[in-house]
């Protein structure tokens, strides 16, 4: 069973995978191998190669773990954590730990054997988005879970391994993650002395300024964030106010996947299809307990945050938190706004 | 000359270098050059670098000329210039500052084939007093709160140049994470008033099973919640806030587990990639002798991916009490 640690000084949370140790000898090598489609364990027809699924959107009549789906979810083959047991927090010495509780599923975006989000139409990523939405409100259930995590690796350096067959990750945690807790701290900290929503204000600049917008269409905004840590770090938010992702209508998850679409397309053109992290941020789940704040819903705002994996964090950022940024979020918004075919 | 902007949600400061403005064509996605040309960290090609700052050298010898053990150059390439005016402004919302600070580079040894893992004690020690020379010297300029001495060795941990160096870098403001360091460490003092490093030093002392190496004025361990495999940190066993405040007896013993680790690592991994940083107090702030300075070193064995930088969650795949043993488990000879 993995353990959770927290780092006494930063209070900072480590997953320990005791069982799968790796020695010394196993980090060495980068394979790059592209596993052929015939090999692939998320093309349609491969169903059996992956442990039952957990969900999917298939045809009327198809049935579960056979052909005939468009958007299927399966348990990790290699999981971090493990969704039997009950949570146990427990002392060792001065610090401070908990037992692997939690869910990690693989969300296979297309039956097909394609390498990226954006080869999908419109129409296609809307279904991707529609079982973000069902996986997180179907977790939110158990109440063992306070967060849900959503994000992809898309290339090698990204941290991507084995088939390149595009999709995205979830993992169900225990605690709330350090930095989703200093976003939500940030937040709050800004709503109480002005009484607005930080994102909200941010996105009214950014729509009034121009210089580092990407995008701006359906009730979406592209923009390139002011104090962006890495080169041609993209935020995707909408425009109206809302700290969950899962209330999304149909209707609001089309116009999101146009625009997602296009972002991670002009991304592509741009820098030659560099390897990606994305990730959903959103509010936690709110499970009431004493001294737990109230306007979440209000100082809270979703988005998703996509990083281009460009250049190396090194020893500087490792040791401050603080980012060495080479390119102006002003010119990478540029580089995007006028990205364009051929 | 470069900027530094706040995030207004996590206070994150960041810099953005308006000089350099890369475009898309400035990156390359898997570059792999080894070193070609002429290296202007070797001996005889003082004039290559900006005039040097500070050097080991022999006394007949003149500033920018061969004769050194030890030259410290400011950064040709630096993310901070020194020469600016402080300067703190608002951009409608969003909050910024000039960057100003000092960006130096430390060439550890005038031989281009050596690392530091390869050094004698000797030349360690040499290497540790600069690091104590230029801590202080920077710290006499009171627009700088922190001075951060760290390593990059190797092309995937960041490095850009093979011949084996430090950095140094001053800032205007104290770094986020050592900001969080510090309230925890004021938060522990205040409910037990002892110092929380001095009692994980204890803890690990105690149990042993997370050790590296030690010696009387030292231990290396791999930490309980180590984010990264093969962490290591080590710490001196007295309370001391500021690394600079070092004294003459215990760098002999610094060098000595300094040097230890890093053969330890270097044998255990086969050479791998590593950043290696120094953990200290502010400086030109209000006295923070709660703080217990340390070094973290971290081998580049995994790539980050999107789960880790987007929650500050880390995962490890080589618990701290398995990389220990095969740490301790190498043949080290007396040094």
């Amino acid at each position: 069973m993995p353990e959770l640690r927290k780092d006494p000084i930063i209070g900072r949370w480590v997953i320990i995978a005791t069982e799968r140790a790796k020695r010394p000898q196993e980090f060495k090598v980068s394979h790059n191998s592209q596993s052929p489609s015939q090999d692939c364990p998320f093309c349609s027809g491969h169903e059996e190669y992956t442990p039952a699924e957990i969900s999917a959107i298939r045809e009327k009549g198809a049935k579960p773990n056979g052909s005939g789906w468009q958007v299927r979810t399966v348990p990790s083959i290699v999981p971090l954590l493990y969704s039997s047991g009950e949570l146990e927090k427990r002392p060792h010495g001065i610090y401070d730990m908990m037992n692997g509780v939690g869910v990690h599923e693989v969300i296979v975006e297309s039956p097909r054997h394609i390498a990226s989000l954006d080869e999908l139409e419109p129409s296609e990523i809307s279904q991707v988005l529609e079982m973000y939405r069902q996986r997180i409100l179907d977790l939110e259930k158990d109440i063992k879970f306070k967060y849900v995590l959503i994000f992809k690796n898309h290339g090698a350096r990204s941290g991507a391994t084995g088939s390149e067959h595009s999709r995205s990750q979830l993992i169900a945690l225990p605690a709330c993650p350090k930095s989703v807790k200093g976003e939500l701290d940030g937040a709050k900290r800004y709503f109480d002395y002005k009484d607005r929503c930080v994102y909200c204000d941010m996105i009214s600049q950014e729509i009034g300024d121009k210089k580092r917008l990407i995008l701006d269409q359906d009730g979406f905004v592209a923009i390139a964030p002011f104090a962006s840590r890495f080169p041609f770090e993209t935020w995707i938010l909408p425009k109206n106010h809302s700290a969950d992702f899962s209330k999304n209508s149909d209707d609001e998850l089309y116009s999101l996947a146009k625009i997602f679409k296009e972002v991670l397309h002009k991304i592509k053109i741009t820098l030659s299809d560099p390897p990606y992290n994305y990730m959903l941020h959103i509010a936690p789940y709110r499970r009431p307990k004493p001294g737990y704040w109230s306007t979440i819903d209000q100082d809270y705002h979703w988005h998703i945050e996509i990083i281009p994996r460009l250049t190396q964090v090194a020893g500087f950022e490792w040791g401050t938190g603080f980012y060495i940024n080479p390119t102006p979020p002003e010119e990478a918004a540029k580089f995007l706004r006028e990205a364009k075919d051929g | 000359m470069g900027e530094l902007r706040l995030d207004p949600i996590t206070a994150r400061w960041v810099i953005i270098s308006t000089e350099k403005n890369f475009g898309p064509d400035n990156y390359q996605v898997e570059k792999l050059d080894t070193e070609e040309g002429i290296c202007p960290f070797c001996e005889g090609k003082e004039k290559m670098t900006p005039p040097e700052v500070d050097a080991d050298r022999a006394k007949d010898s003149k500033p920018d000329t061969p004769g050194w053990q030890t030259r410290t150059v400011p950064n040709k390439y630096p993310a901070l210039a020194n020469q600016a005016q402080m300067n703190k402004s608002g951009v409608g919302m969003f909050d910024m500052m000039s960057g100003v600070g000092d960006h130096e580079v430390i060439v550890e040894t005038p031989d281009h084939s050596k690392q530091l893992a390869d050094l004698t004690i000797e030349q360690i020690k040499r290497i540790i007093r600069v690091y104590k020379r230029r801590s202080l010297a920077l710290s006499q300029d009171e627009r700088f709160k922190y001075v951060l001495i760290f390593k990059n060795y190797g092309l995937v941990a960041g490095a850009s140049l093979e011949h084996s160096h430090t950095q140094l870098i001053s800032l205007p403001v104290v770094p986020r994470r050592v900001t969080e360091e510090l309230e925890c460490f004021n938060r522990y003092f205040d409910y037990k008033e002892r110092c929380i490093f001095c009692d994980i030093v204890r803890q690990e002392m105690e149990y042993r099973h997370r050790e590296v190496c030690e010696n009387r004025d030292f231990i290396a361990f791999c930490p309980f919640a180590s984010r990264s495999p093969f962490e290591i940190s080590i710490v001196p066993k007295k309370h001391q806030a500021q690394f600079m405040d070092i004294s003459e007896d215990i760098i002999d013993n610094f060098a000595l587990i300094l040097k230890e680790v890093l053969v330890r690592v270097k044998k255990t991994l086969n050479n791998p990639p590593y950043n290696f940083i120094i953990h200290t107090s502010p400086v030109n702030s209000a006295q923070q002798e709660q703080y217990h300075w340390h070094v973290e070193i971290m081998p580049k064995l995994t790539k980050i991916a999107g789960f880790e930088w987007g929650t500050g969650f880390y995962i490890n795949n080589t618990s701290p009490e398995v990389a220990s043993s095969y740490l301790k488990k190498v043949e080290v000879q007396d040094y």
